[in-house]
């Protein structure tokens, strides 16, 4: 009974300002999809190449924060800092592949699990060590501090631009995986992997490409998010329970898949959040499990790298 | 062979002086310590402890016996506080048990309460359930949810900015947090506060991005929010507020009180948070001040009202044990009844009826802080002090 209260008291005042309101949840949809949409991108990168769920890769998206974070307030420009940051984080993969990854790789899925599980409590505990317990807050520019106006509606710059960066970088991946060489070969590598070593690609640089990508997609998730809201130690692992639905809504490995299950869920969430306030603990999770319920392998199944 | 004997009988001598020291020392009295050092509340975890520890340094001493504390994370985990309630009474020895920031954690211990048969104070729960829930439980500490609704609804109507507006409730979905959004609600309508949204929502607890909820308060056109979240996300909260451009359109009253150092992360956003609290560091009295110059030496952080109030009841409970003259269950509870203690916040006493404090508190709101020794920033500057009687409830 009270969620019809809610729905009839929220549908009330939809209609008061209907065309504000729907423009406000379209785009705190888009801004939340987007975010979810890169870690998990990220996440499928190094599944689809390396068949590895890495479970250390929210701690890297909260180690982007930070390191964003602390860049910005050593008084680094942020479009500057949202450069560097992923290529920081990448770098911390490429440490992460060679001394945790590549000793376990011949063994089973198992072993990376559990490794990069214990990965995930190292980073936590560091970032603690280095940074505390307390939130903290992304500087941004001034221009970037302000409203603007979208069809009558104020809306905040920074989320309105968190948009545009997120397109830009899904963007740039697909220039990547599709324009150059290197994306050719890891698509390659994704399906026929055999064949790619036969024809004299070093998969070992493959596979420490493919996780470097996926580190650095996380760290500029990290960076781009962390203004939003805040930052704070217990954001990677919320941040990788929702990645890991993602994944799992659009089918292991498919990047195309990512895409649509992030969509549904930024503006599932949103939508619940906005409608039935006491749906939006469970709401992804209930449409989580009608999903699998009906498609075991999600929306595009164990898919394409593509 | 002589010089052999001599010298084994002259060690033996030394060594039967050292045990008898040893039998003639005094055992110390272990106390034990639930807070919540990970999680979402960690930094109030931690203020909680630098609270406790403190009164435990400037105690010295309980029956002549060192005070030795056993620190334990609850992690705000029901379950896991109880089990580690368990160690600290059943392999630790400890005689008491204090701290514990979750109403949720709270309850749970109480429930255990018989079972761990030990003294059981909490500083922070909230929840208006503590009142009188079992002989061996007791609150001195945060003010609890209906003393807190009592100071907010007090605050709003003394203001006529304040009484005029509509407040959309907005709470997080826990316990706490729904006895604290209830009690404000029925409070105000009583008082004749306009409500928004009688049936209040509710928000995880995990909630992060806050756009939502706030489109809604947008959407709804009111000019007022009442929050119940837990004190370091009401920051996170009002920077979002800000970014949507509704610091100045919409004022917002909290049940809990926010944390300072999470109050000078947000900065300028944190600017216009009104509620009641039992302390803040402004507030200006020579015991106060006194406090917050010892606690800064000592840890040389912002004096938080959590380190303040868990102060506070740990000085309640120690000065209880001394005043029961044993460690034995039953005579601590009796002296606890009654006992009070005054500290930063003036006469802090648990009330016999209840087993819960009754003190005065302070209204305030945030903003810009005066020059102060701490480096501060931001202020949660007294508007109005209460007393216990205007506070309740009545005995």
């Amino acid at each position: 009974m009270n969620i019809f209260i809610q729905i009839q008291r929220t549908g009330n005042l939809i209609m008061s300002g209907i065309f504000s309101t729907i423009i406000d949840l379209l785009l705190n949809s888009l801004v939340l999809s987007g975010v979810f949409l890169i870690v998990a991108i990220g996440l499928n990168i190094i599944y689809g190449l390396s068949r590895i769920m890495n479970m250390g890769h929210g701690a890297l998206y909260a180690v982007g924060a930070y390191i964003g974070y602390s860049l910005v307030a050593a008084g680094v420009n942020y479009f500057a800092a949202i450069l560097i940051t992923p290529l920081l984080v990448g770098g911390i993969g490429l440490l992460i592949e060679r001394s945790i990854i590549l000793p376990m790789r011949k063994r089973s899925m198992v072993y990376t699990l559990i490794l990069t599980y214990g990965l995930m409590f190292f980073l936590d505990g560091m970032i603690k060590l280095i940074w505390g317990n307390t939130p903290r807050f992304v500087e941004l520019p001034a221009f970037m501090q302000g409203m603007i106006s979208i069809f009558g509606t104020q809306y905040p710059v920074y989320r309105l631009m968190t948009i545009f960066l997120i397109a830009a970088i899904m963007i740039g991946l697909m220039l990547l995986l599709n324009k150059t060489k290197a994306g050719i070969i890891m698509r390659a590598a994704s399906t026929i992997p055999e064949m790619v070593s036969c024809l004299g690609v070093n998969m070992g640089y493959v596979h420490m490409g493919a996780f470097m990508l996926g580190c650095a997609m996380a760290g500029a998730a990290g960076i781009i998010a962390g203004p939003l809201t805040t930052i704070d130690p217990l954001m990677g692992g919320e941040m990788l329970i929702s990645s890991f639905v993602v994944v799992v809504i659009g089918g292991l490995g498919s990047l195309r898949g990512a895409v649509i299950a992030a969509i549904l869920i930024g503006f599932v969430q949103t939508f619940t959040e906005f409608f039935i306030t006491d749906l939006a603990m469970v709401i992804v999770y209930i449409m989580m499990a009608v999903i699998l319920a009906f498609m075991p392998r999600g929306l595009l199944g164990e898919g394409r790298f593509e | 062979m002589k010089k052999i004997v001599t010298i084994s009988l002259g060690l033996m001598m030394v060594f039967s002086l050292l045990a008898s020291q040893q039998v003639f020392a005094k055992d110390p009295v272990k106390i034990g310590v639930l807070v919540p050092l990970t999680g979402i509340v960690a930094q109030g975890g931690l203020e909680m402890k630098m609270g406790i520890e403190m009164a435990a340094k400037e105690k010295g001493t309980i029956l002549g016996r060192p005070i030795e504390l056993y620190v334990e994370d609850t992690q705000v985990k029901p379950p896991v506080a109880v089990s580690k309630a368990e160690k600290l009474v059943y392999k630790d020895g400890c005689k008491a048990l204090i701290g514990v920031f979750s109403s949720g954690v709270g309850l749970a211990l109480a429930a255990n309460i018989d079972k761990l048969n030990v003294p059981f104070l909490t500083t922070h729960v909230m929840t208006t359930e503590f009142y009188g829930i079992h002989p061996l439980v007791f609150r001195s500490g945060q003010l609890a949810n209906d003393q807190t609704a009592v100071g907010n609804v007090k605050g709003i109507l003394a203001r006529p900015d304040l009484k005029e507006k509509t407040y959309y409730v907005l709470v997080h979905d826990y316990a706490w947090g729904h006895d604290a959004g209830q009690r404000f609600i029925d409070l105000a309508k009583e008082n004749g506060i306009k409500i928004y949204n009688e049936d209040y929502d509710k928000a995880p607890i995990s909630t992060k991005d806050w756009s939502s909820y706030i489109s809604k308060i947008k959407a709804s056109g009111v000019d007022g929010v009442y929050i119940a979240f837990i004190t370091n996300v009401i920051p996170v909260f009002a920077k979002q507020m800000s970014d949507f451009g509704l610091q100045d359109k919409v004022k917002t009253i909290s049940a809990a009180a926010p944390g300072p150092l999470e109050l000078e992360a947000g900065g300028e956003a944190c600017y216009g948070i009104f509620g009641a609290s039992d302390w803040s560091w402004d507030v200006d009295t020579p015991e106060s001040n006194d406090w917050e110059m010892r606690f800064w030496e000592a840890y040389k952080t912002i004096p938080s009202d959590a380190a303040a109030h868990s102060y506070v009841g740990a000085m309640n409970l120690f000065n209880g044990i001394e005043k029961a003259g044993s460690t034995d269950a039953e005579a601590i509870a009796k002296a606890l009844k009654g006992i009070s203690f005054d500290g930063p916040y003036g006469n802090v006493r648990i009330s016999p009826k209840d087993n819960c404090m009754r003190n005065s508190a302070v209204l305030t709101e945030t903003m810009a802080a005066p020059e102060n020794p701490f480096g501060a920033k931001v202020t949660m500057k007294v508007l109005h002090t209460f007393t216990a009687e205007e506070l309740g409830p009545p005995e």
